[in-house]
């Protein structure tokens, strides 16, 4: 047998082992329900609680950010950001959170929003009145 | 419906920008035409015939890419914002220095960009490509030809929904649009420019973008090339140009890569160079296919083993930037990303883009496969270019799991269409996840780059070198043992597969290093390949060095402990307050915050850094100045730039994560400011008095009381604010005022101001940030220090220089004219005939007393400032002057001076606003990383350099 093709099935073979173990990595999107079932570090989507206290104050803790939001089933909990609280924050349609449930809270090490395009709202482009 | 005749609109540059479109497009298409069959007939006569028209076609393409962009770019310089695409990108404020980045800042420009750099190395190709101008420029020319039809903005179809081809980046904005304001005929008056993301507003959008997209556009050439040696059958010719122009791509796009990086670490708040985002992915994975190329393109070139991988390889290349191309621009990242394009509906053309590029590519191959020649026997197991074989093989491996990892999304949207009710899977924490493979393909890379270059090419009797090689290897072994532990001294590597990394990366080092002092002496040929081994190993230990001992020093933390396991909780803790004057400690450093300034929209902190040795003494000391850039209505924080300290070892990161919500957001701050519950106080000048407050705790449902005691010091009516920009005709009162808590020695002094200008009352508030207070004047101040106009009986007076007149027991003098009077409400203006007349007062207890009204022309009228003794309540207003006889009109008016009773108010409930929020990072080893990339694309260049030295050798 030629060298070329025992590396090959060396190669395939490495590459069956990484995939089963990278399964490990990946999951889908959790809902609270699941990551409190679970407790285990998940990604959740949902969408920001606008009527709900959004804390952050600095002077107490700098890496305290907490807020509301509804998973994809329409369970509302509390999400504890272990962060400042990002710019642009109370515009975002989707919040992606990485992070596990502690208790009723869920607290998360990451997270990334989705804002909406810019190009909506008609105010946008329309000059402001000369002041 | 009637059509609306629009004002003010410019529509030429966008008439000539599309017709250049269209005219590139059908160039692209004759240009692949007349290419094609110059190669199909170049045995013929008439293949010079299409190789003119082929040239022809091609320069009438290069010329309409040109106009296209000279067109947008006129847009963009004018402002014309009724282009959809100026709107997107210009403002009025964005200055000219940005236009590039604006232009490419969008997916139709960066497409522009690409198409540029493929037109110019088109033309380096047909200058200097010879026999294979005609095949590489037909392929160049057909992947133009699609690139193009992207910005073509043309509808095919009937019917309600026609298909659209491309996006048009000179459609108007009524055109993509529909909104009330294209009602009114001069709505081009009415609009303005969105501007450029100012995230985007750094010299590295100028520089990054054009530098990657060459890198894009060069991988095309040896894609190119791999065509046409398939086409023409010339299956070794085509090696050599193709390694040239590979070894160019190679540092080209390795150097677009970098510069994102440096970009995201230096100038963006990422806090690192790589974070695994697919998009830096799909450019890197191009990227390490090009160079597994190279390396098998050098062992075809040397041994004629391996040229059907390197046809391979080079196809792969392009294969992946166009799937790059469509994983960035399609919208299929989805929140998976923090810098993919968002969708423009070009998903379908950007798929068959793809299936453009592997379906030329697999029918060539499959065609000629059978023809390429290989040699009948294996290379022998102690060669070369066996293991160089492997590395290759290794670099495939490691991009194909990358990619797989990345193309998570589009196995989603692929399982999707099947199952609707699929749900989408997602990596839960990407950076461990790559890592965690991508260390393994690392530590082979090292060890093959490290132990082939000691192997010889067609290596038949590896027996009676192995000795040789034994003796080196097992050297370089040894010092890299060696090296290891010493690393280990200066960084942690505290998991055996880091330091086996660690070791594999030293290995590599010192091999190449040895290889090229004792076997290569002034080999030029071997220089570049070994700068870039040695770079490759630099790169490794620099990678540990600043992501194993990633310190956040605002934590004293060691965060990334968990490269490859993921960071706890307590690690993602990152930020800390710093307040204004107070020093903390952070990793070695006494850390302060000690001021900031404003300029425009961007505000730059000072944070100083001093380090102090046993005894206590300061042993360095330096500033950091990160800043932060407000949006434009002054209510958010745009983008916060990092500061870093750079030592040769180590960086100092420092960047501001957040500010008190009354800096952010100015409209916040006034609202704040009118929730303020403030108190009114009054108190004689020099008298203290005392006030208490009682204050909620939060969360709690008791209240504390505070006790206060306040003083009105003294009262400045030409007073100065950080805020107040002093105008013509302004009446202004400062005050100086001494706060304290009862309980507590220290005492505050604050110099609120108050300022009256025409009918508004403008208030400068004064902030006492330990006591949580806001002190501000009442407006009843004015009442209290000036004397109602009204209440004066004012007797005039006739002076000539040196005249003196009594008034209740004072002597006034007129001393004479000031040619260049001080006033505090006068601003001197361009044709002001200004002069104040110097009046002397002596009171009747000896005192002397000045005052200097002033008396202006202005626009030919004549106006009057008046000014005041306060203490002997005397006010003057300068009226007249009769030049002919010499004199002056003086109005004087006495009032009895009263008691200065200062009304101001206190509010102590106020938040506090002095401090920052601050992410401090070390990064020990970090130019390491630098210096060893930068070496590897060195190589890469020096390589290209010998080779094209050689090339002109031989012609």
């Amino acid at each position: 047998m030629k060298k070329i093709y025992v590396i090959a099935i060396v190669m395939i073979a490495a590459a069956i082992v990484l995939l089963t173990t990278a399964a490990e990595d990946m999951s889908t999107y959790a809902t609270f329900t699941d990551a409190s079932r679970s407790g285990e570090r998940v990604k959740i989507a949902g969408q920001l609680s606008k009527d709900k206290e959004m804390y952050y104050n600095p002077q107490e803790d700098p890496n305290y950010f907490s807020f509301y939001i509804r998973d994809t089933k329409g369970d509302e909990r509390k999400v504890v950001l272990l962060s400042e609280k990002p710019q642009d924050f109370e515009l975002s349609e989707q919040i992606v959170l990485t992070g596990q449930m502690k208790g009723d809270e869920f607290v998360a090490t990451d997270m990334l929003l989705k804002c909406p395009s810019k190009y909506k709202d008609e105010e946008v482009y329309i000059r402001e009145e000369a002041k | 419906m009637q059509e609306i005749q629009y004002v003010g609109e410019h529509l030429w540059p966008g008439r000539i920008g599309q017709f250049a479109i269209i005219l590139g497009f059908v160039a692209s298409l004759l240009a692949a035409a007349a290419y094609f069959f110059a190669t199909q007939r170049r045995h013929l006569p008439e293949a010079g015939q299409w190789i003119q028209m082929g040239r022809g076609a091609f320069l009438v393409h290069t010329f309409s890419v040109f106009a296209v962009i000279g067109a947008i770019f006129y847009a963009m310089a004018m402002q014309y914002f009724e282009y959809q695409y100026v709107q997107a990108h210009v403002s009025e404020e964005l200055p000219m220095k940005y236009i590039f980045s604006a232009f490419w800042e969008g997916q139709e420009g960066s497409f522009l960009l690409w198409m540029f750099w493929h037109v110019v190395l088109g033309l380096v190709l047909m200058a200097g490509g010879r026999q294979w101008e005609a095949p590489t420029l037909s392929v160049l020319s057909m992947i133009q030809m699609i690139i193009g039809s992207m910005i073509l903005g043309i509808y095919l179809g009937f019917g309600d929904d026609p298909m659209r081809i491309g996006s048009n980046p000179l459609m108007l904005l009524r055109e993509v649009m529909d909104a009330p304001i294209f009602a009114s005929a001069d709505y081009v008056s009415q609009i303005k420019g969105n501007g450029l993301n100012p995230l985007l507003q750094n010299y590295w959008m100028t520089i990054h973008p054009p530098t990657l997209f060459l890198g894009f556009a060069s991988t095309a050439i040896p894609f190119s090339y791999a065509i046409a040696g398939l086409w023409m059958k010339e299956h070794k010719a085509w090696l050599k140009p193709a390694q040239r122009w590979a070894l160019f791509s190679g540092a080209i796009l390795g150097t677009g890569i970098l510069m994102g990086g440096a970009w995201a670490y230096e100038a963006l708040s990422f806090g690192g160079y790589w974070a695994w985002d697919p998009v830096e992915n799909m450019s890197l994975v191009p990227w390490l296919i090009l160079i597994a190329g190279i390396h098998t393109n050098l062992i075809a070139s040397n041994t004629g083993h391996s040229i059907r991988s390197t046809y391979i390889y080079y196809l792969l290349t392009f294969i992946f930037i166009v799937y790059s191309t469509f994983l960035t621009r399609s919208g299929v990242l989805g929140d998976t990303s923090v810098h993919a394009f968002t969708e423009m509906g070009l998903e379908w053309q950007l798929i068959g883009f793809i299936a453009f590029s592997v379906l030329l590519s697999a029918i060539m191959l499959g065609i000629r496969y059978k023809g390429i020649p290989s040699p009948a026997k294996e290379e022998p197991t102690g060669s070369r270019e066996f293991w160089m074989f492997i590395g290759s093989l290794v670099l495939l491996f490691s991009s194909l799991i990358i990619t797989a990892s990345t193309s998570l999304p589009v196995y989603n949207k692929i399982m999707q269409l099947f199952n609707p009710l699929f749900e989408g899977r997602v990596i839960t924490d990407p950076v461990p996840h790559y890592n965690k493979y991508q260390i393994w393909i690392a530590v082979f890379i090292g060890l093959l780059s490290g132990s082939a270059q000691y192997l010889r090419y067609r290596e038949f009797n590896f027996a009676g070198y192995a000795r040789r090689f034994g003796l080196h290897a097992g050297i370089a072994l040894a010092l890299s043992g060696l090296l290891t532990y010493l690393t280990t001294r200066w960084i942690d590597a505290n998991a055996w597969q880091y330091l086996t990394l660690l070791f594999f990366g030293w290995f590599t080092i010192i091999a190449n290093a040895d290889y090229l002092i004792t076997f290569v002496r002034g080999n030029l040929k071997q220089a570049g390949s070994v700068t870039a081994h040695i770079g490759f190993g630099l790169m490794i230990v620099g990678i540990l060095a600043s992501g194993l001992n990633q310190r956040v020093i605002s934590k004293n933390l060691f965060v990334m402990d968990g490269l490859i396991e993921g960071a706890s909780d307590e690690q993602m803790r990152r930020n800390i307050i710093l307040f204004k004057g107070s020093p903390m400690a952070m990793g070695d450093y006494e850390v302060a915050y000690t001021g900031d300034t404003i300029d425009d929209f961007t505000r730059t902190f000072t944070v100083h850094y001093k380090k102090r040795n046993q005894a206590g003494e300061v042993v360095e000391s330096f500033d950091l100045h990160p800043n932060i850039l407000y949006d434009k209505s002054f209510t958010k924080v745009a983008a916060s730039n990092p500061s870093t300290k750079r030592y040769w070892d180590r960086d100092i990161f420092t960047h501001i994560a957040s500010l008190p919500q009354v800096e952010i957001d100015m409209e916040y701050r006034r609202k704040r400011e009118d929730s303020l519950n403030y108190r009114i106080l009054q108190a004689l000048a020099g008298e203290t008095i005392a006030f208490s407050d009682t204050v909620p705790l939060r969360g709690l449902d008791t209240f504390m009381v505070k006790e206060y005691r306040a003083a009105v010091l003294e009262v400045d009516r030409a007073p100065a604010h950080p805020d107040y920009k002093p105008e013509d005709g302004d009446i202004a009162i400062g005050a100086t005022v001494q706060i304290a808590r009862s309980d507590e020695d220290s005492i505050f002094t604050v110099h609120p101001v108050l300022v009256l200008r025409g009918q508004v009352l403008y208030s400068y508030p004064a902030q006492i940030n330990e006591l949580s207070a806001r002190v501000r004047l009442n407006e009843q101040v004015f009442d209290a220090v000036f004397t109602p106009e009204t209440e004066l009986d004012y007797q005039a007076f006739t002076f000539r220089q040196g005249d003196e007149v009594s008034l209740d027991g004072y002597r006034i003098q007129f001393a004479g004219f000031n040619r260049q009077p001080r006033h505090p409400n006068y601003q001197p203006g361009e044709d002001d005939i200004a002069v104040s007349g110097m009046m002397n007062v002596q009171a009747p207890d000896g005192k002397s007393y000045t005052a200097q009204p002033v008396y202006l022309i202005r626009d030919s009228r004549p106006f009057n400032l008046k000014d005041e003794i306060p203490e002997l309540g005397m006010h003057f207003r300068f009226t007249g002057i009769d030049p002919a006889t010499e004199s002056i009109e003086m109005m004087i008016a006495r009032t009895e001076p009263k008691p200065l009773q200062i009304p101001f108010e206190v509010a102590t409930n106020s938040l506090r606003s002095d401090y920052i929020v601050l992410e401090a990072i070390e990064f020990p080893g970090i130019n390491l990383f630098w210096l060893g990339s930068s070496f590897m694309m060195l190589g890469l260049l020096l390589s290209l350099f010998v080779r094209a030295k050689g090339r002109e050798q031989k012609a």
